[in-house]
């Protein structure tokens, strides 16, 4: 993944949530966010998905300048992949529904590729049962699983998780968790932000470090996380992996 | 429940049963020459041809009155401030005013003296058209805010969630939006609509040849008493009925469905 960032700034009121961000990845395909909460990993996650437009600066995402027309970004939002914490499917559809509608009315399958589509989706990730279940009769685990599922249907190019855990118990987790990192392995392209510090180091090949709308750091995990080079880092770290 | 509970729910009942007997011998006693249908049944056709009016006044003003609803609620939601202001002037003078006067001033003031000769000239009843243009425009009214109410209520994820699988701005109102506001709004909108029914009583005023109107007409041709208004009622009840009805079904088809 190639991805530059310089300058990046987006305020809501006074309030800045991005300050002047910087960031450049060469290689890698997954990039995980990591900070305090409200250091801003959200807000550059909805930025970077083209769900916001900046007040300033500038993303390219391999080689290509961020659109900042409403249509570009839809076009943009229609070639990657994002979810949210929770809530993200449509409760008045079933499971499959909810991946064949995008994929017949966004992405112009007929009914039959869409079906054909979804199924194959839900299939690879063991969902197929629940196919003609709506979501208040899944579990968070499984929401957030056919959420994905939905994600990738359309073979994003990147996709963009929002802390896809932080909203589900333990046993959840570590199944989204997988689910992701056999994503990951399969030569998904991800951008995604999460407080599994554990998972984080499996999973990344690059990590950012957020704080106060700026990346403080960033590199590969495994030397991050051994050896932080901010005083900023270090402390979070060393408060986070307390009780691990 | 209990045998107590259930002496008392009797006792209750017959109570009420006999005191509504006793008060319909009061008013039916004071009746002068007691029952006399053979009028009422004299004037069936005007009276029926009067229901079918209303019939089709409400289905016009239904129809007219969704759109205008719909129109004032994506008004209200326009990135033009503009825009909004206008449907929101419109909306609060039209509900803070009587429908009686709006059918008064609407008729003789504005619309008549503009399209009374075009609609003559193709044979159109003026009185009709013109009165379900102005009874549209007062349940849009009110609809275009119980849309609003709808669609507001949505929660924001699902605007977000709608527009990070890639629809545009039509796609998420039709595909996310409107779907789930209409299980929340199904209620307000029906009883909107029988409203509407009773309301299209009003446009007798203007002289449209309606149910309530030709009732109306009959009584005073022949001196006619308490008969001509129990075919109203019945008439119009049996208009509403259906839509309480069939309400209250979807309503709960919806329930189990989330
Ligand atoms: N829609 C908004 N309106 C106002 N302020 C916002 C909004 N979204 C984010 N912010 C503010 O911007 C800052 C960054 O928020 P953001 O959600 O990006 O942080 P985060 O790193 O994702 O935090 P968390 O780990 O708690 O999810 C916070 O101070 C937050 O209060
Ligand atoms: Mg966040």
């Amino acid at each position: 993944m190639r991805l530059e960032i310089t300058g990046l700034t987006k305020r809501y009121g006074k309030q800045a949530a991005l300050n002047d961000l910087n960031l450049t990845i060469h290689e890698g395909g997954v990039l995980v966010l990591i900070g305090p909460s409200g250091g801003g990993k959200s807000t550059l996650l909805r930025v970077i998905g083209g769900l916001e437009t900046p007040d300033s600066g500038t993303v390219t995402l391999h080689g290509e300048r961020l659109p900042v027309t409403e249509s570009g970004l839809l076009a943009y939002r229609r070639a990657n992949g994002f979810l949210f914490q929770q809530f993200n499917l449509f409760p008045h559809l079933d499971a499959l529904r909810n991946l064949t509608l995008p994929l017949e009315t966004v992405h112009g399958q007929t009914p039959e590729q869409a079906k054909a589509t979804a199924e194959e989706a839900l299939e690879r990730f063991g969902l197929l049962a629940h196919a003609h279940k709506r979501p208040a009769e899944l579990s968070g685990g499984q929401q957030q699983r056919v959420g994905i599922a939905r994600a990738v249907a359309s073979k994003p190019r990147v996709l963009f998780l929002d802390e896809p855990t932080s909203a589900l118990d333990p046993e959840m987790t570590a199944e989204v968790l997988e689910l992701v990192q056999e994503l990951a392995e399969g030569g998904q392209r991800i951008v995604l932000s999460t407080h599994e510090m554990g998972f984080a180091r499996a999973v990344a090949d690059q990590v950012a470090f957020l704080a106060e709308g700026k990346v403080i750091e960033s590199g590969p995990p495994r030397e991050w996380f051994e050896n932080p080079a901010s005083e900023h880092a270090r402390r979070f770290l060393s408060k986070v992996l307390r009780y691990l | 429940m209990t045998a107590s509970r259930r002496n008392w729910n009797l006792i209750a009942g017959l109570a009420i049963v006999l005191s509504f007997a006793a008060f319909c011998f009061l008013i039916f006693s004071g009746l002068r020459g007691g029952w006399n249908w053979q009028g009422p049944w004299e004037a069936r056709e005007l009276l029926f041809k009067g229901w079918k009016t209303t019939l089709w006044i409400s289905l016009s003003a239904l129809v007219g009155s969704l759109l205008v609803g719909l129109l004032l609620m994506l008004g209200q939601r326009s990135p033009l401030v503009v825009v909004r202001w206008t449907c929101r002037l419109f909306l609060e003078f039209v509900r803070e005013t009587p429908l009686v006067v709006q059918l008064l001033v609407g008729y003789f003031l504005i619309f008549a003296p503009l399209l009374s000769r075009p609609l003559d000239n193709i044979g159109w009843d003026e009185k009709l058209i013109i009165g379900i243009i102005l009874l549209s425009l007062f349940e849009g009214a009110y609809l275009g805010e119980i849309f609003r109410g709808g669609v507001e209520s949505i929660p924001r994820t699902q605007w977000e969630s709608a527009r990070a699988v890639g629809f545009n701005r039509v796609q998420v109102y039709r595909y996310v939006i409107f779907p789930q506001a209409l299980r929340r709004v199904l209620p307000a909108v029906a009883g909107q609509f029988v409203s509407l029914i009773k309301d299209s009583s009003l446009l007798s005023v203007i002289g449209a040849p309606e149910f309530f109107y030709q009732s109306r007409v009959y009584v005073s041709k022949s001196y006619a008493g308490l008969e001509a208004y129990i075919p109203l009622a019945l008439g119009y009840l049996i208009l509403t009925a259906p839509i309480a009805i069939l309400s209250h079904r979807l309503e709960r088809r919806f329930r189990d469905e989330t």
